[in-house]
């Protein structure tokens, strides 16, 4: 394992070329000849920037083309009908190879247990001219008649009847033969050859082409609301997506919240744990502290967790309510929870209470930092305002002050990662990895602190200063996710 | 109302004619696609010697849809819940319009016979069924005494 490196100590020589991109804001090589990592790890992307991920983001005929080209292959291939071929396709998250070897391998079982045959041969029973539908009893001519591979006839009617019903509940291609226990799935040439409402059909093909995609390994449907924006990626893997579209920002593993460093799952516990526990943790959503130096009651109006009273002047933190000395040097231990390590010997009561102490002092620092985010966002309007006023009245351009801009970005995309590594800390196991982790952390919450105060002070604050200041915040950044995001 | 279709009047004429043995299914006078059921606790269950009434109710779409099942009588089962409402596959995703009334009413006579607790829809009904089925067999048997037995 590798040791905590101060990788702030080199910020100091490096120069801000780029502040327009927030995506490449540090000088790589700089950072690179600053640590001892050998020459090979250049060469893989995610080595440089841990959240590199290539994707596409699609419309749908883009997806359409796309699916279609695995449909025609296979369809070709075995010889089998585009119907047919999706049913497959469904049935083995559109993996095309693995479908030819099973299909060579066992061509029967195949398709039994895709649901395409029915596990045994049916009889072929003599056709009488009259037949009574299983479904409606009503007797009608034999050409009325319709059935799956399984030889289950019911009449038309009903059929169309069957995939109306299905189709109003939102199942599409796993809409199966009516008769009892039959498994048999009708596929989209059956269903579609009986259905003749131009938007019971169209619907059809809407839920069949969410159902695709869904079942796809390599596509990703934007969560944006009513985004019709798909995302393709050869990689399935916890990475962050950002639609072209709406902008959203997701994992494109789960679909939620981009939740670097923390795992898809263990986000989806605490978000789980978050809401089961939200009563308990309602006392912490307080807007006002007192100083706890005069003791005057301070409202919390900006993001930046480094209070200032504004009647004593005197510098602390609205989260442990320390003194912020304590707060800027290598001894910040403010994000670290203290576990008791006699707690296996206490009664259950204590461990109990331990447990809520624990899970408090993430979710408090978990929650402030989502607020701070959303504080921030207001500072950044105002901001606005007030350079809009600034270049009206012909104090600089535009140009001249976007790099407050940027820095109010970047300060978003640290907190943003900074409050998901309170989710991984609280379920991390003790030990030197954790110890590893929360020393990360802190330095990470140390600077961003830093960056924030010196944001809403922008006007009076030294540009090269604050530009020192970004590029210090995202190396943290990215040395911890380069060290923790792994997969 | 539209037309009682074919398929629900031939039904209703065959529950009449041959009822399944214990039990009752008889079509509400003002609406043909409601029913007033019986069922008769099965012999060697804990719900012997009660009538349970519920009530079937066929949706529009019958027999796309499945029918609307619900016990009226208080019931202590695992897979039935305070509101009567029962926990059946062939009543959501194994339904088939192939099925019938007559089929429904004789799973739910089984499902009297064979309580299933790892499928719960009560859930502390189903706890005390797996820990300690004595007494949750002496519990139905209680109610099936105070609830099914009275009328
Ligand atoms: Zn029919
Ligand atoms: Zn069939
Ligand atoms: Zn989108
Ligand atoms: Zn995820
Ligand atoms: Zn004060
Ligand atoms: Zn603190």
């Amino acid at each position: 394992m590798e040791n905590p490196r101060n990788v702030g100590s080199q910020v100091g020589e490096s120069d801000m070329e780029c502040s327009d991109n927030d995506n490449d804001c540090f000088d790589d090589d700089d950072y690179y000849n600053a640590v001892d990592d050998n020459d090979i790890e250049q060469i893989d992307p995610c080595k440089l920037d841990p959240e590199n991920f290539n994707y596409q983001c699609l419309g749908e005929e883009q997806v359409e083309r796309l699916l279609n080209e695995s449909v025609e292959y296979l369809s070709y291939n075995l010889k089998i009908t585009p119907s047919l071929a999706k049913v497959l396709l469904l049935s083995h998250q559109w993996r095309v190879n693995k479908i030819i070897e099973k299909y060579r391998k066992d061509a029967s079982d195949l398709l039994i247990t895709s649901r395409i045959k029915p596990p045994v041969t049916p009889p072929s029973l003599p056709v009488s001219r009259y037949i009574t539908c299983p479904v409606c009893v009503i007797p009608q001519p034999s050409e009325k008649f319709f059935s799956l591979s399984c030889a289950h006839l019911f009449c038309k009617d009903c059929w169309v009847t069957h995939f109306e019903v299905q189709i109003n509940q939102g199942i599409s291609t796993a809409i199966s033969c009516m008769a009892r226990d039959c498994v048999v799935l009708a596929p989209e040439d059956f269903v579609l050859k009986h259905l003749s409402r131009p938007n019971l059909r169209e619907k059809y093909q809407q839920f069949t082409f969410q159902d695709y995609v869904k079942s796809h390994p390599e596509l990703r449907f934007c969560p944006g609301p009513n985004c019709p924006i798909v995302v393709h990626s050869s990689e399935n893997k916890a990475k962050r997506a950002i639609c072209s579209n709406c902008k959203t920002v997701f994992c494109f593993q789960c679909g939620m919240d981009y939740h670097a460093p923390t795992e898809c799952s263990i986000i989806k516990k605490w978000l789980t744990k978050c809401a089961d526990d939200s009563e308990t943790a309602n006392y912490i959503s307080a807007h006002t502290k007192d100083c706890p130096e005069c003791h005057i009651c301070i409202e919390k109006n900006g993001g930046c967790n480094h209070m200032q009273c504004y009647n004593c002047k005197h510098d602390f933190c609205w989260m442990c309510l320390g003194d912020w000395k304590s707060h800027g040097s290598e001894y910040y231990e403010c994000s670290r929870y203290r576990e008791n390590p006699n707690i296996a010997h206490e009664s259950v009561h204590a461990q109990a209470r331990e447990a809520l102490k624990k899970y408090l002092h993430y979710y408090e620092r978990w929650e402030n930092h989502s607020k701070s985010l959303k504080l921030e966002e207001q500072t950044l309007e105002n901001l606005r305002s007030r350079i809009n006023q600034k270049v009206m009245a012909g104090v600089g351009t535009w140009i001249d002050w976007q790099y407050l801009f940027t820095a109010a970005s970047l300060l978003a995309k640290c907190r943003y990662t900074l409050q998901y590594t309170y989710p991984y800390a609280y379920y991390m196991d003790v030990g030197p990895r954790k110890e590893l982790f929360e020393y990360q952390q802190a330095q990470l919450e140390a600077e961003i602190e830093n960056l924030s105060w010196k944001i809403e002070r922008a006007e009076t604050t030294d540009r090269g200063d604050l530009e020192n200041q970004m590029d210090i915040a995202e190396k943290r950044r990215t040395t911890l996710l380069k060290d923790f995001l792994d997969f | 109302m539209a037309a009682l279709p074919r398929r629900i009047i031939k039904e209703t004429q065959r529950l009449m004619q041959e009822p399944v043995p214990g039990i009752s299914a008889v079509p509400d006078d003002s609406n043909a696609r409601y029913f007033h059921v019986i069922v008769t606790g099965p012999e060697d269950s804990p719900f012997e010697g009660g009538l349970f009434k519920l009530e079937l109710f066929l949706p529009e779409d019958y027999p796309m849809s499945a029918p609307k099942v619900r016990f009226i009588t208080k019931i202590y089962h695992p897979n039935i819940d305070r509101l009567g409402r029962i926990c059946l596959d062939i009543l959501k995703d194994k339904w088939s319009p192939a099925l019938q009334i007559r089929t429904v009413l004789l799973s739910i006579q089984a499902l009297l016979s064979a309580p299933n607790p790892d499928d719960p829809l009560a859930n502390d009904v189903a706890e005390l069924w797996k820990v300690n089925e004595s007494e949750a067999i002496r519990n139905a048997k209680e109610w099936t005494r105070r609830y099914a037995m009275d009328n």
